[in-house]
Formats: structure tokens, sequence, C-alpha cells
């Protein structure tokens, strides 16, 4: 498109194009937006608008369904995954980037490539194992479910970045006053700041959107997320309340992409090169 | 008792990589007094970065009693409680943080001073490298020379034993290496702090040590200062590495003939003056002449080596001439107009009481 030479039909053709593109993605959004505002009468009217703004389906949402406690959930279960995630991935890959140690190069394919296995293999077994040790129907539960996945991605990125990292930098804070620990958390984490940043969002964001592990290992009793609530609202597809299921599918959808929007200078650093 | 009281010494270091297939140090030997400038010379990958690292505490040695400063072993002990300096090739300043923390990060961590008197340090510090005007930008906003002067700063301010430089010049372009090297030697005076000054440039060793210790293969060939490594080389490797343009070598017999010594060579046939004929009185065996260019003449007499000038270069005040002698190429320097052009006939004469004379195995002889 950036081309000059294009004639002026090319261009009209790219924008036509474009603006085809932008339609088919953002129709269903806008679907959402406007269907949990319409009252329940006008639900299966053909109108594109409401004719009038309701927000029964709002205060349904939050007063018959207590929709806050599962978005709690999810917050909970996201950033608790998230945190997790960091605390092992971070000195892991450090460890892998930067000391020498055998079978080192086999040992974190291995980890990496756990990421290939079909991990909806686990969930039968990994429920059965939490049922039995007591982490069924738990945050702890959830979280450590969620690591199979977050650990190694989490790993594979910053290990890439430590390792990129120039090690005079570790050596001169060695030399300037640093145990080999401040020199690592006062020298290199605020380096690999954007790449922390990202993995702590592709985290969060897994398990705040999570269904399958979140609908296994938890119950109504428990830390049900909202995309579980959202499921089980509809009483596995027999009676749906459009316009109450469009409010919470808006109210899970919006803070990942706000979050995205806070992280995207961070996440363009550490994707730029891709 | 090891060690000097206030210097650095090092005794008999071995570092090995790779499980001991690599040998980068092999019985290094070195003895700085307090106050000197010692310079680590060799060409690269002799092991002087390796050197350097281990007295810094970079790198582990494979014996136990390697480094002392001021008569403590140190050997073991983590690279901050050692109290001395590195400048890196690289700088590797810190880019998250401005010039002015990068240089005052090192007393930040120690935590023993106010912050009062930090900030005096460091402006005391920029005052002294000029770049006080720098004071608050960040390391990628500096130029090769300003970045290196920030990374003497942040050694300066420490106060400490000795400073360890690793090739600090070595990225920047020639005019700036030539002044920063009086700078950095004009420091070094004013403090009178122990330096220790790695770098691969022998013309920048002879004009800033106080002492040069020459490297090759891991091992130190000689320790001296300057005038001696340059006039008294205790090998071979020591006298072609050091001088520019290097030194002429010839392979030659020496002969007892009719009550002289005889130096012979498939381009001459020379008598020893007396003095050296002493000393060389055992019986016929190989040697190597070396002899720097500039003693070299080229004579006007008959007599003396014939050749043919092929090039003259001009160096400043003096030229180097390339002769041509029946297949030998001598480099004569001389001082002003060389006199000669390219493609006339020269007769050279060698002035072998200035000559170096090694062994076959390259010792000196001397
Ligand atoms: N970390 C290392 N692992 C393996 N070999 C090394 C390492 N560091 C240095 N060496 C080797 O040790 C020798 C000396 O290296 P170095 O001290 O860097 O030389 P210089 O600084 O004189 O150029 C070289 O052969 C180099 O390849
Ligand atoms: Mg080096």
């Amino acid at each position: 498109m950036t081309d000059d030479r294009s004639s002026p039909g090319q261009k009209a053709l790219g924008h036509g194009g474009l603006a085809l593109v932008l339609a088919l993605v953002l129709i269903p959004y806008v679907y959402v937006i406007v269907t949990a505002f319409k009252p329940a009468e006008e639900i299966y009217d053909a109108t594109w608008l409401p004719q009038r703004i309701s927000f029964d389906a709002w205060i349904e949402v939050f007063e018959v369904n207590r929709f806050h406690l599962y978005l709690w959930n999810s917050l909970v279960a996201g950033a608790g995954s998230a945190a997790l995630a960091i605390l092992i991935a971070v000195p892991g890959a450090y460890i892998f980037a930067r000391k020498e140690f055998r079978f080192r190069e086999p040992f974190f394919y291995m980890i990496v490539g756990t990421l290939i296995f079909p991990f909806i293999l686990l969930i039968v077994p990994i429920t059965i194992t939490w049922i039995r040790i007591g982490l069924f129907d738990t945050f702890i539960g959830l979280w450590l479910a969620f690591q199979i996945f977050a650990v190694p991605y989490s790993m594979w990125i910053l290990r890439g970045y430590f390792a990129g990292l120039p090690k005079n930098l570790e050596e001169a804070a060695m030399v300037y006053g640093c145990t080999q620990f401040q020199a690592f958390y006062r020298v290199m984490l605020p380096l690999a700041k954007p790449v922390i940043v990202s993995v702590l969002f592709l985290a969060f964001l897994q398990g705040w959107s999570d269904f399958l592990f979140s609908n296994m290992l938890t119950t109504g009793d428990g830390p049900r997320t909202a995309s579980v609530a959202i499921y089980a609202s509809t009483a596995g597809g027999e009676r749906v309340d459009w316009q109450v299921l469009m409010v919470m599918t808006l109210l899970t959808g919006v803070p990942p992409v706000v979050l995205y929007m806070l992280a995207q200078k961070h996440l363009a650093k550490t994707f730029a090169a891709t | 008792m090891h060690g000097t009281a206030s210097g650095i010494e090092v005794r008999n270091l071995r570092k090995t990589f790779g499980g001991g297939t690599v040998v980068a140090c092999d019985d290094v030997n070195l003895d700085i007094g307090s106050g000197e400038l010692l310079v680590l010379l060799g060409p690269s990958g002799c092991g002087k970065t390796t050197t350097l690292r281990c007295i810094a505490g970079l790198e582990n040695p494979d014996n136990d009693d390697a480094i002392w400063v001021r008569g403590r072993n140190m050997t073991r002990l983590a690279p901050r409680d050692r109290n001395l300096a590195f400048v890196f090739q690289d700088t590797a300043l810190f880019p998250n943080l401005t010039v002015r923390r990068n240089i005052s990060f090192g007393l930040d961590m120690r935590g023993k001073l106010s912050r009062a008197e930090i900030e005096a340090r460091v402006t005391e510090a920029a005052r002294l490298l000029r770049i006080e005007g720098l004071l608050d930008r960040y390391p990628r906003q500096l130029s090769g020379g300003q970045g290196q002067r920030v990374g003497l700063g942040r050694a300066i301010v420490m106060e400490p034993d000795a400073f360890l430089l690793d090739e600090p010049l070595a990225a920047l372009d020639a005019a700036l290496r030539v002044e920063m090297r009086t700078e950095i030697k004009l420091i070094q005076r004013k403090l009178a702090t122990t330096m220790i000054f790695v770098t691969h440039d022998q013309e920048e060793a002879l004009t800033i040590g106080d002492k040069i210790a020459v490297m090759k293969d891991g091992r130190v060939q000689q320790v001296d200062s300057p005038q001696d490594i340059y006039r008294r080389p205790s090998n071979l490797f020591v006298a072609t590495f050091i001088g520019s343009p290097p030194i002429n070598q010839f392979r030659c017999e020496l002969r007892q003939e009719g009550g002289e010594v005889r130096l012979v060579s498939p381009i001459f046939t020379l008598s020893l003056p007396a003095e050296l004929a002493r000393r060389f009185a055992a019986a016929d065996r190989g040697l190597i002449l070396g002899l720097r260019p500039e003693f070299v003449e080229i004579g006007r007499e008959a007599g003396g080596i014939e050749g043919v000038v092929r090039l003259t270069e001009l160096l400043g005040s003096r030229t180097l001439v390339l002769v041509d002698a029946g297949g030998t190429e001598i480099r004569v320097l001389v001082q002003g107009e060389p006199g000669v052009r390219e493609g006339d006939r020269v007769r050279l004469v060698l002035q072998l009481a200035r000559g170096f004379y090694f062994d076959l195995d390259g010792r000196s002889l001397l």
C-alpha cells in the first residue's frame, strides 16, 4: 500500500479490501456491544441499533449472576499464574542462559519441547491427581496447572533475552560492589523489564481466558472463573439470555484489551525481531 | 610473607579453560609496586585479558595463591571484596543508568558515604575527565571516547588500590587514542594509584608504561622498563614484537677464522667487533642477528651489502627504505630525506655492535 506508483484504481481496491477485512473483524464486537445495551424484548428484532438503551442486563449480571465474583476469580487465577510463572521462569531462564552444566541444551529443549505436547491430554490425569492431593477447586490447583504451559514459553522467551545481554554488565556490577545476586536483580532485571512485562502479560492472559482447566478443576463453590461462569449461565446452551451473555462477554473481554494497550510498548520491544 | 606492601603480586598464575585443554595463562609472575603503571603487552589471544580478569576476580585461577594485593592473598575473594576497579574494553556501562549514576554506582553499592560526599566525588572525577557536561546523559548518547571516560570515572571515584584497564582505547580512532593515553597516564600520575594497562599496541605500551610485561602464549616473556624492553629484549619474540618498523632478522653462522670471529650469512660475511667476539668465543654455531632498521646505514664507500632500493615510505621525520639484498629484504630507517630513490643500487652497513643476538631457539645471547 505504500507504493506510490499504484494507480488510483489500485488504491481504491486496496482501501476497499482493507475496509472489508476491518468490517469482518469488527462486526462481531460491535454486535456484542450493541446487544449488551438492548432491552430483552428487542433481542430478536432485526434492527441494528436498540430503540431504547437498557441497562437491565448489566444490573442482572451483577445482582443475579454475581458476575463480579467470577471476574475476581479470573483476576486472581491470571495474576497468580503470571506471578508464579515469573518466579519460576526468571531464575530458570537465567541459569539456562548463563551457567554451564552437563546436558544443558537437551534439558532446556526438553522443557520447551513440552509445549508441543497436546496438554489437553493432561487434563484428566491432573484432575484426578488434584482431587487426590486436595488441590481440586483451589486457586493453587489452578495456578499450578497453568504452569504446565506458562513456564516453558516464559523460559523460552526469557532465556533468549538473558543470553543476549552482555556478560560484561554483570561483571561490572560485581566489580563495583554487587554480589552475583545483586548484579542480577539490580542490573539484569531492570534491563529485562520489557520481556518480563511481556511474559507477565501472556501468562496472565492465558490464566484469565482459560476455559478447559478452569472448567475441569473448579466448581461453582470454588474459584470458578468468568469464562466458565459464562458457559454455566447458559446451562450448557439450553437457555440463552443474549443481552446478559453479551454483557458478561464484554466484561471478560475488555480487561485483556486494556492490559494489552498498557503493555504494548514492552510487547513491541520483546517481539520486534519476529 | 608474599607480596609487596601495597602493590599487586601475581605468583605462578595458571588459568585453563575447557577442563584444562586451553591454557590461557601459564606460570605468570608479576610484581607491581604501589603507584606503578604496568602495561601488559602481547598479541591477541596471548592471555592478557585472562590475567587481568584473574586479578580482578572475574576468573578463578587454577592455583590457590596466585593473586596478592597489599600482601593479602585475594585469589578466592569475590570481585567486590578486592577494592580493585576494572575498566572494560567495551565500557560495559549500565545502559539504564545516567552517566552520573554509572559513576556513583560503586559508591552507592558500598553505602558508606553520604549522598553529598558521593556527589562531591562524582563531580571531582567528572572535572578531572572533562565530562561535567555529560552527567545527565545515558550511555547510548555518548561517543566511544566519552564512554571510556565515564568508565574511568566509575573506577576513579572508588579510590581503589589499583586500576585494571583492559584495552580501553582499542575501539577509538588513532588521534583520540594518542590523546587519551597521555591523559590516562597524567591521571594515573596525579592520583598515584597502581595501574595495570592491557594493550596489544607496542607503541602505546612504550609511551605510557613505567614497566612493560610482554606476554606470548600465556607466558610472560620479559618484564622491564620500556627502555630496557626496547634496547635489551630477552628473546627474539620481544625483539620482533616491539618497535616499528620491526627489526631485521638474519640467520647466521658463527665461524672462528684466523683469530677473528666471523658472522656468515648467505648475503654477507662480517667480522664481529672485538667485544662481541669475546662473548661468543665458543665453537662454531648458528645464531640469529636482530637489527633495528635505524641501525642499518646506507653507505657511500665500497664494501657493505649490495642491494637495490625497492620502496621508500615517508614516516614523518624519518623515511623507511626497503632494500632487496640478494633476495633478502632489509629495512633501513633514515633520518629526514633518504637521498636514494626506488631502483638505486646501494651498499648497506650493519652496526653489529647495536645488534641483538639470539640462539636458534630465540633466547638472547647477550
Ligand atoms: N571463557 C573462555 N573459555 C575458553 N577459552 C577462553 C576463555 N577466555 C579466554 N580463552 C582463551 O584463552 C586465551 C587467552 O585469551 P585472552 O586472555 O582473552 O587473550 P588476550 O586478552 O591477550 O587477547 C585465548 O586462547 C582464548 O581463546
Ligand atoms: Mg583481550
